[in-house]
């Protein structure tokens, strides 16, 4: 009962498992021909992608990865990013759960304006206040220094984890906390040891939804890192996009670069939050 | 000892709220409430000069270009509201169901419906509009299925522009509600469901009865952060059409006006910062107003477990 | 042995004490630009400079062009500005001049004087009359050809505007794209009509009508015009609106298609893309043969030092250096672009060569030119227009009001 199984199906059933079977199949191939594509034009070069897009290319010609590489300095970049991303993510985690819980699991006075006030960082793109910004980030002293993009990062994911992380807490019956405290745990462990390890699954999901935007931040890495060394992987890329003319070839060599991280990542996280989803109850 | 009670409590609220507002405070908060701030002046390209009051918001809503520019934008947004929650987020609760229910090759989704997430949005706007090209992916599998004189230019027209960029989007994000939705339904205890059927009901009945209300803090999520997406939306649109919302601002969304306001572009010139801030402020303000709302809506729905 | 070596050790090591601190004076200055694709030639250029001037070290900044104003902007605003950078002209230039982030160069650098009319005007304040950059180029928007094409159809460079069309149909019929433009991208469709139609709305006098306010957009000559970029459409490759400016280059470079009506600068990038590519360019004529053949012309960037600069000495010479004839010559060889540095020896690229001559009839490219000083800018209402234009949204008639009607809210000769 608990499977859509075709055998077993009534007609309606049937139908929907058809179409249902259809479409996803057909967003699978959506998925991975972009993918696909973005790899083979790596290995072509800017005429050629424009020209044939659809076509194999000639040869696994990996100059374009040496090039990207070594001479456009992303083996720097791609360091630096790397940095940067777990950096923010560790503070992203922990801060933005530890607000979480704070909000979610005690009942207080302002309790929801608190919560509206973090959700407030996601109502309004950042990049509309960058001049203050600029200027808070220069009387800080940390202009042209990874910490001023770590914290803007720190700043920009809490919001969504807040938001994403109350909504599971507070699905976290109450009796569980209550019957640690009877034993004496303190509150610190009460997060850390009861709460936290149920919420795997969406902290899963919170550091993929805010790793990849930060992997992929391009604008303040602009901005505030000047310096050819601090740069990030996206800064690297927008060189290639010239005024009037863009080196294709380089940047897809880059995008396939920059897109590994990220699938690496997803596969580690994606044990947590499969394993969360087929647990089932929280019990 | 009741006070020592609470003022320990209120020592914890305090231990764990702090680090993450203080973070947020001073680098979203201040900086953006110093930005709307500006929306109360007048400016001199990049000088700030007298304080005009509600002076920039008349002139955004009465006069030419930015009320034309405004409404035609807002109406694009409303567009991708609409869209993407009927489209998008009723997939992912499709595909979270069937998911939940694994059917054949679910496995294989699921792990492979939430890759599009990982793409950067520059590389989703490079690639699509490659394919949306006239002689792109797009035109030539439409030709192949004999469909061929549906092939249009989708970015150039003006009709399909916007509705073009939004099945983008829709086609990079729908793996995240998918993935909430399946949690979350997986997360329905077994007891409500298997005593449901031992009484009779169907998979229909079920759904609307037992599965979807229990679910219904994840929808909340879903539908708050499509209403805060849909209002903000600005990179995907800057990639695939440009700051001025090409063609004739058919794409154009509030964020695109704000920020080509504020900044100006290469074509556009010179930034209008007390206009462009006072763009910023109605997001804002729209943006809090109607998720405010939508939480209460939802929490109102709400079924204790 | 070990003695003598040690003793020419502690001398290495004294001198070097010495010598560092002087070392030290070296200043280093900022430089920004919007240029990715022109990184190595400013490396070059700096290499040569810094030669020349050792007390001096210039780090380059390459900032991509779409959000070099805004990071220009936050920079400036946040005084942490770089000592010289790029900029943009005419309104573009407005921006940073009267917010007081630029400095003043009439008295600093002489050599602005020598610098023709039509230059100094896209690096002069209009609200001062003070010069605040140093023009760096100046850009053409003219027709490139494909000479095989016109040799393998035996066609002539045309000499009036029902020539040109008629080429366009030769080309048409023998199978190619005739005109690679496509309108996706806004700013594609303001080089069209610069570079295709100027003649027709009789380039520099209806100019300078316009700007004095005696005459408007909705003069019938400049409505004709812009109903004859229309008339283009049909031979523009199929479903243009969808061609993006990326897309017209290739298939230019890629012989497939046999005009292409944009600017100047393309040409470094068309030979570099296919060495094989023979191309040349004419200027787009008009009615009849005695009407000139007007090319627009717009000059496109200035180098400016920060008011907010505090290295203004070092950073004046870096300006002198680029305001000198062998600067300009390297821009017109490794560039292929035309410099706006006053007696430069172009006879190293014929194309330039080719360039200047059609630069003798040549008009302001208009809406960048005149009407970028102020939002809703010339160029942003006669883009959206055009595209609504050549997706059959709007009449040639409605394009005229709307950018008229658009620029009269805050030009004041418009406004009688």
């Amino acid at each position: 009962m608990n499977t859509m199984r075709f055998r077993f199906a009534s007609f309606g059933k049937r139908i929907f498992i058809v179409l249902m079977q259809l479409v996803m199949i057909s967003y699978v191939i959506l998925i991975i021909y972009p993918l696909f594509s973005m790899i083979i034009s790596s290995f072509k070069s800017t005429r050629d992608i424009m020209r044939f897009p659809f076509s194999l290319p000639s040869g696994f010609d990996f100059s374009n990865y040496v090039s990207v590489w070594v001479d456009k300095g992303f083996s720097v970049y791609f360091l630096n990013s790397l940095y940067y991303t777990v950096a923010s993510m560790v503070f992203v985690v922990m801060f933005g759960s530890m607000a979480a819980f704070g909000i979610s699991r005690y009942a207080f006075k302002g309790n929801t304006m608190l919560y509206m006030l973090f959700l407030s960082g996601i109502m309004l793109p950042l990049k509309a206040a960058v001049i203050p910004l600029f200027q808070i980030v220069k009387g800080f002293g940390i202009m042209d220094n990874p910490l001023s993009v770590i914290f803007v990062f720190i700043a920009m994911g809490i919001p969504s984890t807040v938001f994403i992380l109350s909504g599971f807490m507070k699905t976290i019956p109450a009796a569980l906390e209550q019957a640690a405290r009877i034993d004496g745990a303190s509150e610190l462990r009460i997060y850390s040891q009861i709460v936290m390890p149920i919420c795997m699954p969406s902290v899963a999901l919170v550091v993929i939804y805010n790793a990849v935007p930060i992997w992929n931040e391009f604008f303040f890495p602009l901005v505030f890192l000047q310096s050819d060394r601090l740069k990030t992987l996206p800064v690297g890329l927008s060189s290639f996009i010239g005024q009037h003319s863009t080196k294709w070839e380089l940047l897809f060599t880059g995008l396939s670069m920059a897109i590994v991280p990220m699938l690496i990542m997803y596969l580690f996280m994606s044990k947590y939050f499969i394993k969360g989803m087929t647990a089932g109850a929280v019990k | 000892m009741k006070i020592r009670k609470r003022l320990k409590k209120a020592g914890w609220i305090t231990f764990f709220v702090t680090p993450g507002i203080l973070i947020v405070f001073v680098f979203i908060l201040l900086p953006l409430f110093m930005s709307l701030f500006n929306s109360l002046f007048s400016w001199n390209q990049l000088i700030r000069h007298d304080f005009v009051g509600i002076d920039n918001f008349k002139r955004l809503f009465t006069a030419y270009p930015y009320q034309q520019r405004f409404s035609n934008a807002l109406g694009n947004n409303a567009r991708w509201f609409a869209v993407t929650m009927l489209v998008q987020n009723l997939m992912g609760l499709l595909f979270g169901y069937v998911l939940s229910r694994k059917i054949a090759g679910s496995q294989i989704y699921r792990r492979i419906f939430f890759i599009p997430v990982l793409f950067s949005i520059a590389a989703v706007g490079f690639l699509w509009g490659l394919y949306l090209r006239p002689n792109g992916l797009v035109n030539a599998l439409l030709q192949l299925i004999g469909l061929g004189k549906y092939a249009s230019a989708w970015l150039g027209n003006a009709g399909t522009a916007t509705y073009a960029i939004i099945l983008v989007n829709i086609w990079r994000w729908v793996g995240f509600p998918s993935l909430v939705f399946l949690t979350a339904i997986n997360n329905v205890p077994s007891e409500c469901t298997e005593a449901a059927y031992l009484d009779g009901a169907n998979e229909w009945q079920m759904f609307k009865r037992i599965v979807f209300p229990l679910i219904v803090p994840s929808v909340t999520i879903i539908t708050v952060l499509t209403v805060i997406g849909s209002l903000n939306v600005f990179e995907q649109v800057y990639t695939m059409a440009g700051l001025d919302g090409a063609p004739n601002y058919a794409t154009d969304t509030i964020g695109t006006l704000f920020y080509r306001t504020a900044f100006g572009s290469v074509d556009s010139g010179a930034p209008e910062i007390g206009i462009g801030s006072a763009v910023a402020v109605v997001i804002y303000l729209m943006t809090f107003s109607i998720s405010l709302l939508s939480i209460m809506i939802t929490k109102s729905k709400e079924v204790e477990m | 042995m070990k003695r003598l070596l040690g003793f020419f050790l502690a001398a290495v090591i004294l001198v070097s004490m010495v010598a560092l601190p002087a070392l030290a004076e070296v200043t280093e200055i900022q430089f920004w630009t919007w240029r990715p694709e022109d990184v190595s030639f400013y490396d070059k250029i700096i290499k040569q400079f810094e030669e020349a001037n050792p007390d001096v070290k210039v780090v380059q900044n390459p900032i991509k062009n779409t959000e070099y104003n805004t990071i220009l902007s936050a920079a400036l605003a946040g005084d942490s500005a770089p000592d010289v950078f790029m900029s943009r002209a005419y309104g573009g230039l407005q921006t940073f001049a009267d917010s007081g982030y630029m400095l003043a160069l009439d008295d600093l650098l002489p050599e602005l004087a020598n610098f023709s009319e039509s230059t100094r005007m896209g690096a002069r304040s209009i609200t001062d009359g003070k010069m605040y950059g140093l023009p760096a180029l100046s850009q053409t928007m003219l027709c490139f050809y494909n000479k095989k094409v016109y040799q393998e159809l035996g066609l002539e460079v045309p000499k009036t505007w029902d020539e040109f069309i008629a080429n366009l149909e030769a080309t048409k019929k023998a199978g190619y794209d005739a005109l690679a433009n496509g309108t996706k991208e806004g700013w594609c469709c303001e080089f069209l009509f610069g570079g295709g139609c100027a003649s027709l709305y009789g380039g520099t006098n209806f100019y300078n009508k316009v700007i004095t306010g005696e005459t408007t957009f909705e003069d019938p000559v400049f409505v004709a015009a812009v109903d004859a970029m229309l008339s283009l459409a049909p031979y523009m490759p199929n479903m243009y609106e969808g061609v993006a400016y990326t897309d017209m280059q290739v298939s230019f470079i890629n012989e497939m298609s046999a005009h292409f009506i944009g600017g100047s600068y393309e040409a470094g990038y068309f030979k570099a893309q296919n060495p094989d590519l023979d191309f040349d360019i004419f200027a787009v004529p008009g009615k009849t043969e005695a009407d000139p053949a007007y090319v627009s012309v717009y000059a496109d960037m200035n180098f400016a030092i920060a008011a907010t600069s505090k290295k203004q000495e070092a950073a004046l010479k870096f300006l002198k250096f680029l305001a000198t004839p062998e600067y300009g010559k390297q821009v017109v060889t490794d560039l292929a672009m035309v410099s706006s540095v006053p007696g430069v020896d172009v006879s190293s690229n014929p194309f330039i060569a080719k360039v200047l001559e059609l630069q003798k009839n040549s008009t302001p490219y208009i809406f960048l030119v005149g009407f970028r000083y102020n939002q809703p800018t010339g160029s942003s209402l006669f883009q959206a227009a055009a595209q609504g234009l050549m997706t059959h949204t709007l009449t040639a008639e409605e394009v005229c009001k709307q950018v008229q009607e658009g620029i009269a809210t805050y030009y004041k000769p418009f406004q009688k």
